[in-house]
């Protein structure tokens, strides 16, 4: 990330700037993202309805899908005797992907110093714990008997049972556990000076009091400043590695198998990259909404769009390279079963989605190699849609692709998806929205002290 | 006052008029306490507490009893398990000659059919429920009518009959009332090979080869390994006259035949012709033996196969054999009785079993003309299914509908019932004191296993009162007594009747070959190439005729085949399909004369060009809740001759199709096939040409040995002993309680055998190869579940702890054989498929072995329930458990012993000598998960004059 120049654009022209000289005092800055929220009257919330009345119906057929899997089964999905996986545990690798882009941005650029990550980190943690809550839900109700689902914990009981250290599941359970208490604790940290703010600057009684409760006490002084500031450091020591081995379970739930197709060594830095592509992909979205929803062109500028579209330009030519490994080791590794699962992939029945999924993640986002792309916002949203569809593809075409066409041919069988199949994934989509709507009349949207510091940085140099 | 209904107050209610008094409300306490301690009251009878078991009956231990069942009326012997007084299991009868131990599909699943939920449970008239006594007042009124004119009027319609005493039964009937008339007929019939032993001999014999003695075989569209009566021995005999490794030793099989059969699966050379192709086949094999046959136009190929046949046949004199099928004309048997004369083939001949000398098809025009006439007024059908069954040109149906007085004795209100006057409940085999006979005489007495279950009667009993008994008398007298009659008192008949129930056998009860009269060569001409297309019929591999279509576990076996199940489909030859521009699942409209019917097609490569091949039994319109309105119905297509071949059919495609319900799907495959089911010549075999993962091949691992006390269970599959009959996948859902899932999730791809039949095709042949659970010593499902579900037992089996299961599906995705099974819904446990889930089909259940629920993983357990029970018989007894004492269920039902089951660590078991054997191999065992289950390799034996096998 070191192509990115850091700070000293004072004289760097509208695509270039952090920050737009609109926003170029503290006041304005601390306004311009409480406004929202402190004064609502002001605020026309017609667009947050209309969503939230959307999201909310897709999440109430998400939470019916929830009752008739626990009421009838699983068998309302599409798994089969062959393909015993499905959207589930798509959509499962798919959010938990995009739970990995908050912390990255959080934390892996802090501890890079990468400034510009003031104004965009905290939607996008708040996006990674949205994302790795319902990433945690699909597990469960993936299973056949999800009110076992503790079973998968060390509980002492009279029998002495415990779970099975070897199984990925296991790693896997321990791994979004961690990970969603820890984004949990980064996120509620870097909120606390943000409550303060919000309590002070409250007119009422309720706002003041709950910001105030939130707010623990934050009085800005030195010392809590000087607290703060290395608790914030240590978490984000804590988070990188734990996103970084997050995702490499993800992947070493197919990769620590001996089916064909997953059995790869790649797959855990692979994962890692596909998890911050389409996390990435995913802030873009939510950024550009965010800054059109709450009029935030002075904080979230040309320069971030620009900026994600090189991440995720490099992140296309890694999955690009990943994928052609792939295909490289099934030939030079000489499997004939290897062989013939790559030939499914570019010939068998799931082709199309295929050919899709390459065009989404490898092809197209190369157009992010020229500055008139990445510094449209249109494009750059439009493009991280294809390619969070794309990422969604290749999760489900992991399982599809080896499930189906392994070793024993007389098993081979097709997933047809069902409707309960689409209300997982589209529900999910809907609940992610809920939730994410009501963070963003309730939360500051964007952290207001990192975005002054980030100001009173670029005013300095 | 308000009282409780129960509760009689007949005494004057006490003073107070507002409520009661304290009297009447200590009565009414003390009436009420009394009435919930004994509300149901002691039956009128005398009742005996269970204090003393019942002599040899021991709350969890199995008995085990002798009898028959019959299929196309013969007799397969069989040993029932009964739990508790409930029959649980149905295996072969080792006695018996048409068993020997073994089993077929039928056999297993008329367990199921015992507790049909659909069968017929109380006597009915005009659809309204009565009592059987109305029917023996009807009746007894029409008979009255009827003996002042020797019963002219009266007829019987049966099915095959064997049984001695149903058979004394209806002579006495048709010598009481003389005019009487019977009628027998099967759906699958043997016309042409009896009126083909009359023409050659001038009378009927019945030909038994003794596959046993054979070397050389020509099967001219003939498949003794396919579906019926015989199969259980015929492949039995088969494929164990094909066991020596030296080729001289090993029979080698020829076929000729327009459609795949089991026969010609396993065939060394097959050969596909058309229907009228294998008449020529057989005249050229007669001129070559000297016959005054006319010349015959061969086309090179088949020339030159007939050429090989015929001179291997001639070298094995005395070892060879020709034989046709059932759908070749009379002359064409005749014919072959005539080569097989001349090959002194090994043949026992025998007087017919079935003794009514009418053909089954005459029988039926017979009786279709005497309806015609209104020679017949009163009609009694016992246990077949006219209406349904017979071909759609006689339209017997509406004929029987006009029957002013017509009786259905049935297991099933079924499309005939609902055309009677009266359908009266048949007794279940299980239910029912008989005899019968099998193909080769030997006779058997039918012993029930279970007290009626409805108020039903069997054949004898009605015929009793047909008979003019005012009462139907008890099954177990009738038969009881036409036997001490039989034995004349030579015996101690009470001593022979024990030990014939115990063996579930008469002794010396076979008929007694006897050399036959020289065969005659009949006249024949060569026949001319078929016009349009030609379409062969045979009974169906899981539902047979028809009968048995209600029964779900016959619905969901798979086709050998095609495995279709719940269907059927028309099979067409790859270029014929190409031809018309169809392709699986596209339907076709089949035209024959005025019978015009709809069907899906599946193309069948290695099926002669112009010839369409389907199976009867399907397209039940009453069949019950499982069987009705399953498939497509070709009975109707069935001339009035009841031909198995309809020649000029006439086919066009429609813009309609079918989802086929197949359990496996067929892809062009680039060598897997070679590698997972390898098939070898037995010169291959001499010569060592292959290389195959051993099955104690060490593949390299970081995972430590594992070491055993006391067993190590292996299994090992040999397939060229596997004929694909499905014997072993029915028998694994019996014994394991494994349940059905029905169409609809059959058709999302989900299915529950624990056992199933790969069917590959190796150079244009198919071949089979049972899998079970491999029970892998690195097992590839047990390091992934995240509960430890999935372990190893002491014993090295791989077991699956179903109460620790939570159903993350783990260890499927990682199964290398995707022998795991999974509940997606309560398939046994609330959400069963139609009937299914009725209370009295929880009675099948085998008490040993839990009944999965829902979200539950299960798979082949090596039958574990019986290894516990022969490790306990052998502690008891204080050794170990003996080579051959645990016999899993699909071992015990296989014909031809293709499975072996053992002990490893006993260096001396057969397992291990099979493991050591040159072919065998592990299936995978190239991934190193140690495969407990292995295979021998296929071996063929072909004629090296011959080329490579024809395909």
């Amino acid at each position: 990330m070191t192509m990115v120049a850091v700070a000293g654009r004072e004289g760097a022209s509208e695509v270039e700037r952090w920050t737009l000289p609109s926003a170029r005092d503290f006041e304005t800055v601390n306004a311009l993202i409480a406004a929202p929220l402190l004064e609502r009257g002001s605020w026309s919330w017609r667009v947050w309805w209309t969503a939230f009345v959307v999201s909310v119906a897709l999440t109430t057929v998400f939470l019916i899908m929830i009752f008739m899997v626990f009421t009838r089964g699983i068998g309302i999905w599409g798994v089969n005797t062959t393909v015993v996986w499905g959207f589930a545990i798509a959509d499962y690798v798919w959010w938990i992907g995009i739970g990995n882009a908050g912390t990255l941005i959080s934390a892996m650029l802090l501890l890079m110093r990468q400034k510009w990550r003031a104004s965009t980190n905290r939607f996008a943690e708040a996006m990674t714990l949205f994302a790795a809550t319902i990433a945690g839900i699909f597990p469960i109700i993936h299973m056949g008997r999800p009110l076992y689902w503790y079973w998968l914990t060390p509980y002492p009981n009279t029998m002495h049972l415990w779970p099975q250290w070897r199984s990925a599941l296991i790693w896997d359970f321990w791994a979004i556990l961690s990970y969603i208490l820890f984004s949990i604790l980064f996120w509620y940290v870097g909120l606390i000076p943000d409550f303060a703010t919000m309590r002070d600057r409250a007119r009422t009684k309720a706002p003041r009091a709950i910001y105030g409760a939130l707010a623990l006490g934050w009085r800005g002084a030195a010392q809590h400043w000087y607290v703060y500031e290395r608790l914030h450091i240590a978490l984000a020591c804590l988070g990188v590695p734990l996103v970084v081995s997050l995702h490499s379970v993800v992947g070493m739930d197919f990769a620590a198998s001996l089916m064909p197709g997953w059995q790869e060594t790649i797959f855990p830095p692979y994962f890692v990259v596909g998890a911050m592509y389409s996390g990435f992909a995913m802030v873009v979205c939510l950024a550009a909404l965010v800054r059109w929803g709450f009029r935030m062109e002075s904080l979230i500028t040309v320069a971030h769009f620009d900026v994600i579209a090189k991440v995720m330009l490099t992140a296309a030519i890694v999955m690009g390279v990943s994928y052609a490994t792939e295909w490289f080791n099934a030939w030079y590794g000489g499997d004939p079963t290897d062989r013939k699962l790559v030939a499914f992939e570019f010939t068998g029945a799931y082709a199309p989605m295929f050919w899709t999924m390459l065009a989404c993640n490898v092809a197209i986002p190369q157009a992010f190699w020229f500055s008139a792309v990445r510094q449209r916002i249109s494009a750059v949203f439009l493009i991280s849609v294809l390619i969070n569809i794309g990422m969604w593809f290749e999760r489900i075409l992991i399982i599809w692709n080896t499930l189906s066409h392994d070793y024993t041919p007389s098993m081979w069988r097709l997933f047809i998806p069902t409707f309960w199949d689409w209300v997982t994934t589209f529900g999910s989509l809907g609940l992610f929205a809920v939730m994410y709507l009501v963070f963003v009349r309730l939360i500051p949207v964007v952290s207001m002290h990192e975005v002054r510091r980030l100001i009173a940085e670029e005013r300095s140099s | 006052m308000n009282v409780h209904p129960y509760v009689r107050c007949d005494e004057p209610s006490g003073p107070s008029a507002s409520g009661l008094d304290r009297r009447a409300t200590l009565r009414l306490f003390v009436s009420g306490t009394a009435l919930a301690l004994a509300s149901c009251g002691r039956p009128s009878e005398q009742v005996t507490p269970y204090v003393e078991m019942p002599e040899g009956e021991t709350p969890g231990l199995p008995m085990r009893f002798a009898s028959a069942l019959a299929l196309g009326g013969y007799g397969r012997g069989v040993i029932v398990t009964s739990m508790e007084g409930r029959p649980i299991k149905i295996d072969g009868n080792p006695r018996h000659p048409a068993s020997l131990g073994a089993t077929d599909v039928f056999g297993e699943a008329s367990l199921l059919s015992l507790y049909d939920p659909d069968r017929s449970k109380t006597p009915r008239s005009d659809s309204r429920i009565q009592p059987w006594s109305a029917f023996e007042a009807a009746l007894r009124a029409q008979l009255e009518r009827k003996k002042l004119r020797h019963g002219a009027g009266i007829a019987l319609l049966t099915g095959r009959i064997t049984s001695p005493t149903l058979v004394e039964k209806i002579d006495g009937l048709t010598k009481s009332l003389p005019e009487v008339k019977w009628y027998r007929y099967e759906p699958v019939d043997d016309d042409a090979v009896r009126a083909g032993s009359v023409q050659a001999f001038g009378r009927a014999l019945t030909a038994i080869p003794r596959f046993g003695d054979v070397r050389v075989a020509l099967m001219l569209d003939a498949d003794p390994l396919g579906f019926g009566p015989e199969q259980i021995r015929f492949a039995h005999d088969l494929i164990g006259a094909r066991r020596s490794h030296v080729a001289q030793d090993s029979l080698r099989l020829y076929a000729a035949e327009p459609a795949w059969t089991l026969t010609g699966a396993i065939a060394d050379h097959r050969l596909a012709v058309s229907h009228q192709l294998v008449r020529n086949i057989a005249l050229t094999i007669a001129g070559e033996l000297g016959a005054a046959a006319p010349a015959t136009e061969l086309p090179p190929a088949v020339s030159e196969f007939v050429k090989a046949a015929a001179d291997d046949l001639a070298a094995r004199r005395g070892a060879a054999l020709v034989q046709a099928g059932r759908s070749q004309p009379p002359e064409v048997h005749a014919l072959c009785h005539w080569i097989n004369h001349e090959l002194r083939a090994p043949i026992d001949f025998i007087e017919p079993v079935d003794r009514v000398a009418m053909g089954h098809a005459d029988a039926l025009g017979a009786l279709r003309e005497d309806l015609d006439g209104r020679r017949i007024d009163t009609l009694f059908i016992i246990g077949a299914n006219p209406a349904y069954d017979t071909p759609g040109d006689l339209q017997l149906a509406e004929a029987i509908g006009a029957v002013p007085f017509s009786v259905h004795l049935g297991l099933y209100e079924d499309e005939t019932a609902a055309r009677c006057t009266w359908h009266l409940p048949q007794s279940h085999p299980l239910e029912s004191w008989s005899d019968i006979r099998a193909f080769d005489g030997t006779g058997s007495i039918v012993q029930p296993l279970i007290r009626p279950l409805y108020d039903s009667r069997t054949a004898h009993e009605l015929l009793t009162l047909v008979g003019g008994s005012t009462t139907a008398g008890s099954g177990y007298d009738i038969v009881r007594n036409h036997w001490r009659k039989a034995n004349n008192g030579n015996v101690d008949f009470d001593a022979w009747w024990r030990q014939s129930l115990q063996d579930g056998v008469i002794a010396n009860s076979a008929a007694i070959p006897a050399p036959p009269p020289s065969p005659k060569l009949p006249q024949l001409t060569p026949a001319r190439a078929g016009m349009n297309f030609t379409l062969a019929l045979s009974p169906d591999p899981a539902v047979f005729d028809g009968s048995m279509a209600n029964n779900a576990w016959l619905q969901e076996c798979p086709k050998p085949f095609t495995k279709l199940v719940w269907g059927n489909a028309l099979h067409m030859a790859e270029d014929d399909a190409h031809k018309l521009g169809v392709v699986d699942g596209d339907v076709v409209q089949l035209t024959h004369g005025r019978h015009v019917t709809e069907m899906p097609i599946i193309t069948r490569p290695g099926q002669a060009s112009g010839t369409l091949a389907a199976t009867l039994g399907y397209g039940r319109s009453a069949a019950g809740s499982i069987g009705s309105n399953v498939g497509v119905d070709l009975y109707r297509l069935r001339p009035a001759g009841g031909a198995w071949v309809i020649e000029n059919v006439d086919i066009v495609r429609t813009p309609r199709r079918e989802n086929l319900l197949r359990t496996q799907h067929f892809f062009q495959l680039e060598g897997e096939a070679e590698e997972l089911q390898p098939r070898l010549s037995l010169a291959d075999l001499a010569q060592g040409h292959f290389a195959f993962t051993k099955p104690d091949a060490n593949p390299p691992t970081l995972y430590p040995q594992t070491h055993y006390d006391a067993y190590e269970w292996a299994m090992t599959i040999d397939t060229s002993a596997c004929i694909g009959c499905n014997a072993c996948v029915i028998a694994c859902q019996a014994e394991n309680n494994v349940p059905i899932v029905g169409p609809d999730q059959i058709a999302v791809g989900r299915d529950m055998h624990w056992l199933r039949i790969d069917n590959y095709t190796v150079g244009g042949r198919p071949g089979f190869s049972p899998v079970p659970c491999m029970h892998c010593e690195h097992a590839p499902c047990e390091p992934v579940c995240p509960v430890a579900a999935s372990v190893h037992d002491s014993e090295g089996l791989n077991v699956q702890m179903y109460n620790r299961c939570v159903g993350t599906r783990f260890c499927q995705s990682n199964c290398p054989y995707k022998v795991r099974r999974f509940n997606f819904f309560g398939y046994a446990d609330g959400e069963e498929y139609k009937g299914f889930g009725a209370d009295i089909v929880k009675a099948v259940f085998n008490p040993d072995v839990t009944v999965r629920g829902r979200g539950v993983m299960e798979k082949c357990t090596y039958c574990v329930q019986r290894i516990s029970r022969a490790r306990r018989t052998a502690e008891k007894e204080g050794r170990a458990i003996r080579d051959g004492e645990v016999v899993t269920a699909c071992q015990a039902a296989c014909p031809t012993q293709a499975i072996s089951f053992g002990n490893l660590s006993e260096p001396q078991s057969s397992i291990n000598a099979m493991r050591s054997e040159p072919h065998a191999y592990a299936l995978l065992g190239n991934l190193g998960t140690r495969p407990r289950t292995t295979y021998l390799a296929r071996l063929q034996n072909p004629n090296s004059n011959l080329g490579k096998p024809q395909s």
